[in-house]
């Protein structure tokens, strides 16, 4: 069983790779032989255009320095989602009159997607980073309010027995029981809400940036030039893919009771 | 029973009046902001009513916005869902396609589909194909994640019934896989549905000459923030009606409840 | 020391009426093992809440050492049938979190933790977590976890219902052998004859729906008790034909 299970790993392994190799594959072959060419450069310009710009500056600054600029935005504002959104969550999960005054308001706003926000944003904070911080903490704070509010409020009540009949308090039930309950949930939500705010960042510097990752795409868009773009777009792929296994392992280490035979 | 409910629901109403009140004192009595761009609730009121036959100064009326996005907006889902659900029961399905496939999607995944519109915008223009595609991108990914997943976690116990009873692979797919991922394909269409709207409303901001995205990003150039209010309100709200009617079609489809 | 009187339980929903306790009248003498031995789904479960506090009876009342109940204390111990261990906290702090709501400096919590875990046998387990054990394993913490409170009466709710067989008979060895060492009053929830008469000083036998007493019996066999030896499968016989008449 065991020896079949690791064979499966690096079949899934072996199959990455060559998918990987292929996709390289079909789009130089595409590239390089059809009328593809006139709109999309080969992988290896755009790969070379990476390497390049590790060290060249692409409108004052250095890819990385750009890709930092966003993360730091994507920091301030998903932080403070965060610490609003948590306790938020939990209130509305733990106190029926706190959810009877907070549910309707949350639901009321909760389907203007966040990115609708923006032009408000722009109107109210100007186009500094204020309005961009707002930006990113509306896309997240949903998702991490609901998964809160959802943890809270689905304890399972014979552990909230068993903390009674062992002599818990209310404020200890809340702290010893409640709180650690929901932490799988509470992770769930920030995951998505990370992702949320990654995807924030990226339309806010879009729309209104003179740094940044979503900056370097539409400038690349006014200027006509496809490998920017690419570049780009690549590497936004690939730091939301590194946020995500960053806030996943995060997870492991606190919830590693919640993890089944490792 | 009764009266706790009773209790909780004036609790509620009365919130929504005080965020309301709130609202209108920051806005209307105190003066906190300039009413330009912090309007009060009555001014949205009024500002609704208006947009719905003035077209300035936005080129348009909010009925004709509204439905450009709609288009828009439906066409970029549908297709994502018709492409992406089917692919997504095939990869959890069948080993060989997931292992092709699998790969690919992930690789092109962690893109989030805003950023595709740049791309979209050089190659198609900013007509309804580069917003539809870019809305297809949006659907497509959590159509494909839920309906794989939700076909990953059928009951194996009910796979080898169906066996024992002689059924083929594809008989078994059709049916034991897909009724017992039908909850999950439609939870993926709700996430999917939000995505899809999201995505329009950032591609409209950005290029577009008509929609509520553009509407609230050309009366953000002039600064009326009652206008833009007005599209954030419908948009929240065509959004809410959209995912209530999937979950009415929903309720009708999935039999047996959802299997816990 | 556990009296109830006259109890009764009826659920309201929708208007309906569910009579589910009726008119249960038991008594329970220090340091005794009782099993109330009942059939079906229907009341044990809402008996056992009751008496340890987690539920109101709708007439009746029931006393534990001469005081009424009226909420939950840690006088008394509940060990439950899906054990209800704390998942984020090891075997340790799951044993210790009775002392440490009574705010037991740690030191002293460790030690009386490390008493219990060795006397259900777990010595070696004290860092894992729930999810790593076994059902039987988390069964002996549930039951340490309950003794480490001190409480006076023990409360078990169909400890054994989800394990198989073999670690139901070796629990219940295992069971006798901690109570004998550290005597409790026990009211024990089974649905098993067998069980119920390999540890009960007394079998209260119940009816169902709505849950009455039916009968009782009192078991004077040598502790520990042999399966198959004839006194045994005798009693097992006479208890098993009031048991088929009240299905």
């Amino acid at each position: 069983m065991k020896k079949k299970f690791q064979n499966s790993k690096t079949e899934t392994v072996v199959y990455f790779i060559c998918s990987l190799v292929g996709l390289l594959i079909v789009w130089q072959l595409a590239v390089s032989f059809t009328s593809l060419q006139k709109v999309m450069p080969s992988p290896f310009v755009v790969l070379g255009f990476i390497g390049q710009s590790l060290t060249q500056k692409i409108g004052g600054k250095i890819l990385p320095l750009h890709i930092l600029a966003s993360l730091k935005r994507v920091f301030v504002g998903y932080f403070l989602a965060c610490i609003i959104g948590i306790p938020l969550g939990i209130l509305m999960g733990c106190s029926k009159t706190g959810k009877a005054i907070v549910k309707p308001i949350f639901e009321l706003l909760r389907p203007i997607p966040g990115l609708a926000w923006i032009p408000l944003a722009i109107l109210w904070f100007g186009i500094g980073e204020t309005s961009k911080y707002f930006i990113i903490c509306v896309s997240a704070i949903v998702s991490i309010i609901l998964n809160a509010y959802a943890g809270a409020s689905q304890v399972d009540q014979t552990l909230v027995g068993a903390a009674r009949m062992l002599g818990a308090k209310p404020a200890q039930i809340f702290l010893y029981i409640t709180l650690p309950a929901s932490v799988p949930q509470i992770f769930a939500g920030l995951q998505v809400g990370l992702s949320s705010s990654w995807m924030a960042v990226i339309a806010a510097e879009m729309i209104r940036a003179n740094e940044g990752a979503g900056w370097i795409i539409t400038t690349g868009m006014e200027s006509g030039n496809t490998v920017q773009i690419l570049a780009g777009m690549i590497s936004i792929g690939l730091v939301g893919l590194l946020l995500a296994s960053l806030l996943r392992l995060i997870e492991r280490g606190l919830c590693s009771w919640n993890i089944q035979g490792r | 029973m009764k009266e706790k409910k009773l209790k909780y629901t004036l609790i509620s109403t009365a919130s929504v009046f005080c965020f309301l009140l709130i609202w209108y004192l920051i806005a209307d009595v105190f003066k906190v902001f300039p009413s330009s761009t912090f309007p009060s609730p009555f001014k949205v009121a009024t500002a609704f009513v208006r947009k719905l036959t003035v077209t300035t100064p936005d080129g348009g009326t909010l009925g004709k916005h509204l439905i450009a996005s709609l288009k828009v907006v439906l066409l970029g889902y549908l297709l994502g869902i018709v492409i992406g659900v089917p692919l997504g029961i095939l990869m959890g399905w069948y080993r060989r396609v997931d292992l092709i496939v699998k790969p690919l999607f992930d690789l092109i995944r962690p893109i989030p589909p805003v950023g595709w519109i740049p791309l979209m915008i050089l190659w198609l223009g900013i007509g309804i194909q580069a917003k539809a595609t870019v809305i297809f991108v949006s659907a497509v990914t959590p159509a494909i994640i839920n309906a794989y997943t939700g076909i990953k976690q059928t009951n194996p116990v009910h796979i080898w019934v169906a066996r024992t009873f002689g059924a083929s692979n594809f008989e078994t797919l059709l049916k034991v896989g897909i009724p017992s991922a039908l909850p999950m394909i439609f939870a993926g269409l709700k996430v999917s549905l939000g995505a899809s709207w999201m995505a329009l409303v950032a591609a409209e901001m950005l290029a577009s000459t008509e929609g509520l995205g553009y509407m609230i990003q050309m009366n953000r150039m002039v600064g009326k923030a009652d206008n833009i209010m007005v599209g954030m309100i419908t948009i929240g709200l065509v959004g809410a009606l959209l995912t209530y009617i999937l979950e009415t079609l929903e309720k009708k489809l999935v039999k047996g409840g959802r299997n816990k | 020391m556990i009296s109830c009187k006259h109890v009764s339980k009826t659920f309201e929903n929708n208007g309906q009426k569910n009579e589910v306790l009726k008119d249960i009248s038991l008594e329970v003498a220090e340091n005794e093992f009782v099993v109330i031995l009942g059939p079906g789904q229907c009341g044990k479960t809402t008996l056992v809440n009751i008496m340890a506090g987690l539920d109101h009876e709708t007439a009746g009342s029931v006393t534990v050492n001469g005081k009424q109940v009226d909420g939950p204390a840690p006088e008394r111990g509940v060990v439950y049938q899906k054990t209800a261990l704390f998942p984020w906290l090891t075997v340790e702090g799951n044993v210790g979190f009775g002392p440490k709501m009574a705010g037991l400096p740690k030191k002293e919590r460790k030690e009386k933790a490390k008493h219990y875990i060795d006397l259900v046998g777990l010595s070696g387990f004290e860092k894992s977590y729930p999810i790593k054990l076994s059902g039987g394993m988390r069964q002996r913490v549930g039951i340490a976890r309950a003794y480490c409170n001190n409480p006076s009466v023990l409360l078990m709710d169909e400890p054994f219902g989800h394990l198989d067989a073999q670690t139901r008979y070796l629990m219940q060895e295992e069971v006798e052998r901690i109570w004998s060492q550290d005597k409790r009053t026990v009211v024990f929830i089974t649905n098993n004859i067998e069980e119920a008469l390999y540890l009960a000083d007394r079998i209260i036998l119940l009816s169902n729906c709505p849950t009455t007493v039916r009968n009782e019996f009192k078991i004077d066999l040598p502790r520990p008790r042999d399966y198959i030896s004839p006194e045994f499968l005798k009693l097992r016989e006479e208890i098993s034909k009031h048991v088929e008449t009240t299905e």
